[in-house]
């Protein structure tokens, strides 16, 4: 007798959000990048469709980053300097899906760069690669309220994707978003009610779902991972059992929470047995990465060009399709 | 030590107490009660006084907004006497001049009284008996003459007397000549001669009291047992208000102070004799023709009402001290009726689901329908009842006062003054707001609280997470030091001469109070495993305004997305249903066995509640599927 195996049947499917718009669509990318759409679990093949799969954002920051580890000069210390030039190397030398621009220079408290600046560094990095972007705040509500529509103005028509609105702060992006045709990213603190209610409350502005991708917080490997893990599958679960508002596509700061654990930088010397940190770094980063794939991340923001490549070989092992099917 | 002398005005009452006596306390010895949601904590900022002259020693750490600091008030918890003072108290700090809105002023009210099914069987009743005078051959003793006679009146077997009752029984024989009119009182199956008059008296007057105590509201009718009609009604405060304003500060009270017990339980009793006094006013009827006392409770106040300590409800796992309480002597717990009276009370369910409901569920005849029944009562707390002829389960939630106004900046019971409607302009945000009584706006009122969630909704100046959306253009919209606020009502107009508003916060304890009361629904609905549209009908109790818009409890999410049609509101149905009783021994025995039938489903056991106690904290629900109704409106 034939195996066959059981089968979760689902009512619904994670929205498919397109990254990026090429020339005929209104934009200047050479391509554009397609995330969400499946049907099932992360990676069940055998179950439905995953027809995209996850990709890896590298960051890039509008300023030279001051708290990164020495060990990220050797990849970047060229182009630090230099936005477009480090995205570019992110896209040809390691091999970045999508660039994520973080205006971290916009910080009242970092460089207080203003919005005209922000939007050249913006203009720059398009003009200096053909892959789409995502454009990310400085965190701070107040500022990147002026920042980001400004950008969004600027770029009208790219399908940036930008973030991140929040309960308390969805209006002004959310009609950034919608006026200058861009998608938009929804954060909400470890907490499923709320990731549902702000994704209520920006459709009501009548930015359709397959605009909106969520951020439901993540945190690095031994500080809560476990966390975000359980509020994304949480949120994939109850997505393919017919939540709408559930159904979008999840992306994770996952270099930014890692690089800040002590962990990722704490140097040999100082901790003997944990091993060298060049590599201790970047696995920590690539096992935090490959975890979260697993609970149903479609959009990894990474920082160390070691842990792309490991999370990208990874990416490619799981997409192949499922054997034991006739 | 020398005594300091706290004179009130504008009320000109002085009271001497020891140097150290907080003005709070103070207030109370002069007969003034101050509104002390909290108890004197300091907590909940209402006791607000301003000391006018004297010295008086102010503690730190109450809860006193910047506002009323720089107007000159402190709270009177918080305030100490050190010597001679002249204290004036502004009218919102009186808990007195309130008065509570009794149901046959409630406009859009069903009015059920339950009746059908129930014959005229009063729980006592006065019977004239003619007996055959003793021989020398025929010698039973008097009592037992006058107890075969009884018997077999009343087809009941047993019989009794009290001693005191006992001793007047010879003379009252012999003066009548044979003939006496007694007065019986039959609760469970027993018969007991409480009053005997020599003669068959003409009028045979018996009434009867029925009382719903409630956490914030007492409220009671007097009832002629002859006929079962109501002669009057009256309503008042709970005064026990004064030492906070829900059960649990209660029942803290109760168990830490060494008098605690005692205070509330004469609170409550002196709460009720002022009543009393009123309901037998308008027909100069005398305290002694009161023979029947009926209390719906829930279980707090019943063991309050009994003077039973009530310090196991809170503590898990919240036990009470009884479920069903033995009948007791009104002279006993000194309510002023004819001392002989019996006062019974409606047993309880559990710990949260008291006498009220079982009354509210005895007058709704949701054990005798075949139709599945949803019984919420809104009160301080929510409780619930579901269920049909073959089964009823309940629950309880921790929704809090905010539907009566406890919480909520300018909230307020429903009464003269209270804003019970709110109509708001889309464009220019204009507001209409009516009152009760149709006076100067006071305050604002359950029913004017759920309108005003809604409107605020429907016209944008609130989210759905309830957050004001401050690029609305309006000057009613502004910014004070503890956040956003609306303004409903300009201080030209307001009673007070202050602008009535809504603020965020506000907003934040409704949200809380609904989101409890739609989660308790569901729980008891996934505990049944019963889907929402196998309700058939759904009965609202509660005193929280004058009506209450049915769509408007459905846009905000307090209640289920059900055709109108379902719903029914019944006002305070625990009142009817001590009525009820009181009129009808076998409805008494209905609620006896109600009590045991009913099953209690804990809420704080497992995690179920609160999941849906989160997502309800939005309007109206994070599953917006639940509400068709409002969310296929774009």
């Amino acid at each position: 007798m034939a195996f066959s195996a059981m089968k979760e049947r689902y009512r619904n499917k994670i929205n498919e959000v397109v990254l990026g718009a090429t020339k005929e669509e209104g934009g200047t990318r050479g391509y554009t990048v397609t995330v969400g759409g499946e049907s099932a679990l992360p990676f069940l093949h055998f179950e439905g469709e995953i027809p995209n799969r996850p990709i890896v954002a590298l960051e890039v920051w509008d300023v030279a980053p001051t708290d990164w580890h020495e060990s990220f000069t050797t990849y970047f210390g060229d182009v630090f300097d230099n936005p477009a030039q480090w995205a570019k190397k992110c896209v040809e030398e390691y091999g970045a899906d999508v660039i994520a621009v973080r205006l971290k220079g916009a910080d009242p408290d970092v460089a207080d760069a203003s919005p005209e600046d922000c939007v050249k560094v913006v203009k720059d990095i398009l003009a200096a690669v053909s892959c789409p972007l995502i454009v990310l705040g400085c965190g701070k509500a107040e500022k990147d309220n002026q920042v980001l529509p400004a950008v969004a103005e600027a770029a009208a028509g790219e399908n940036l994707l930008i973030g991140s609105a929040e309960q308390e702060n969805y209006k002004s992006l959310a009609a950034a978003c919608m006026v200058h045709k861009h998608s938009l990213i929804a954060s909400s603190p470890i907490d499923i009610n709320i990731c549902k209610q702000l994704n209520i409350l920006i459709t009501e502005m009548n930015l359709p779902a397959e605009r909106i991708v969520i951020d439901p917080t993540t945190a690095a490997l031994g500080y809560g991972l476990e966390y975000g893990y359980s509020i994304m599958e949480r949120a994939r679960i109850g997505a393919l059992q017919g939540d709408k508002m559930l159904a979008m596509p999840i992306l994770g700061n996952v270099g930014h929470e890692v690089w800040r654990a002590k962990e990722a930088n704490i140097s040999a010397e100082d901790m003997p047995g944990w091993g060298e940190q060049p590599s201790r770094g970047f696995l920590w980063e690539a096992t935090t990465a490959t975890a979260l794939l697993q609970a149903g991340m479609n959009i990894v923001v990474m920082r160390h060009p070691a842990a792309v490549a490991l999370v990208k070989q990874n990416i490619t092992e799981l997409m192949k399709p499922t054997s034991f099917e006739e | 030590m020398e005594k300091a002398t706290v004179l009130f005005t504008p009320d000109n009452l002085a009271v001497d107490v020891e140097p150290g006596t907080s003005l709070l306390q103070a207030a109370n010895l002069a007969g003034i009660e101050l509104v002390s949601s909290c108890g004197g904590d300091g907590t909940c900022g209402r006791c607000l006084v301003k000391v006018q002259d004297g010295y008086v020693k102010v503690k730190d750490g109450g809860n006193i907004s910047p506002r009323a600091k720089k107007a000159g008030l402190v709270l009177a918890c918080k305030t100490f006497a050190e010597g001679n003072v002249v204290v004036d108290i502004p009218s919102r700090s009186r808990l007195e001049e309130h008065q509570v809105l009794l149901d046959e002023q409630l406009l859009l009210e069903k009015d059920i009284d339950g009746a059908e099914g129930f014959s005229l069987q009063p729980l006592c009743q006065k019977l004239a008996v003619t007996l055959t005078p003793p021989t020398l051959e025929e010698n039973i003793a008097d009592w037992e003459r006058l107890q075969t006679a009884i018997r077999s009146a009343l087809s009941c077997s047993d019989v009794r007397i009290s001693m005191s009752v006992l001793r007047q029984l010879p003379e009252a024989l012999r003066a009548g000549d044979w003939q006496v009119t007694v007065g019986v009182t039959q609760i469970n199956g027993c018969a007991e001669v409480i009053t005997i008059e020599p003669g068959h008296t003409t009028s045979r007057e018996v009434y009867g009291v029925a009382i719903d105590i409630g956490t914030t509201t007492v409220a009671a009718q007097l009832i002629d047992l002859v006929n079962g009609f109501t002669v009057s009604k009256k309503g008042s405060y709970n005064k026990q208000a004064r030492f906070g304003d829900d059960v649990i500060s209660r029942i803290i009270h109760a168990s830490e102070r060494p008098e605690g017990l005692a205070e509330l339980h004469q609170t409550i009793i002196s709460t009720i004799n002022d009543l009393l006094a009123e309901l037998l006013q308008p027909g100069n009827l005398a305290a002694k023709d009161v023979l029947m006392v009926t209390v719906a409770a829930n279980t707090t106040m019943t063991h309050l009402f009994l003077g039973l300590p009530p310090k196991y409800i809170r503590l898990e796992p919240y036990i009470p001290l009884a479920a069903a309480t033995p009948p007791v002597k009104a002279q006993e717990l000194g309510i002023n009726v004819n001392p002989e009276a019996y006062v019974v009370c409606f047993p309880s369910v559990a710990s949260y689901v008291g006498g009220d409901i079982v009354s509210g569920t005895l007058v709704t005849n949701v054990a005798k329908d075949e139709r599945v029944t949803l019984f919420i009562d809104i009160g301080t707390n929510g409780e619930m009842v579901l269920g049909n002829q073959d089964w009823l389960v309940s629950a309880a939630c921790s929704a809090g006062p905010a539907f009566e106004g406890g919480g909520i900046t300018y909230g307020m019971r429903a009464m003269k003054g209270a804003i019970d409607s709110v109509d708001i302009d889309p464009e220019t945000f204009e507001v209409k707001v009516s009152t009760i009584g149709r006076c100067k706006a006071r305050g604002i009122c359950g029913s004017g609280l759920i309108d005003c969630l809604a409107t605020f909704r429907n016209v944008g100046i609130i989210d759905r997470a309830g957050k004001m959306q401050t690029d609305i253009q309006t000057p009613r919209l502004r910014q004070s030091d503890e956040g956003w606020e609306f303004i409903l009502v300009y201080g030209a107009e307001s009673e007070s001469g202050r602008d009535i508003v809504i603020t965020e916060n506000d907003i934040k304890n409704l949200l809380r109070a609904k989101a409890a009361v739609y989660a308790g629904i569901r729980s008891m609905l996934n505990a049944v495993q019963l889907e929402m549209e196998m309700i058939e009908r759904v009965l609202i109790a509660g005193g929280f305004g004058n009506y209450l818009n049915i769509g408007d409890a459905i846009t905000i999410g307090l209640l289920p997305d059900l055709p109108a049609e379902k719903y029914t509101f019944i006002g305070n149905s625990s009142l009817k249903g001590a009525r009820l009783a009181l009129i009808s021994k076998e409805a008494w025995q209905e609620a006896q066995e109600l009590g045991e039938k009913i099953t209690y489903l804990e809420l704080s056991a497992g995690n179920d509640f609160m999941e849906e106690f989160m997502s309800a904290l939005f309007l109206p629900h994070t599953d917006m599927s639940l509400f068709p109704s409002i969310t296929n409106v774009k």
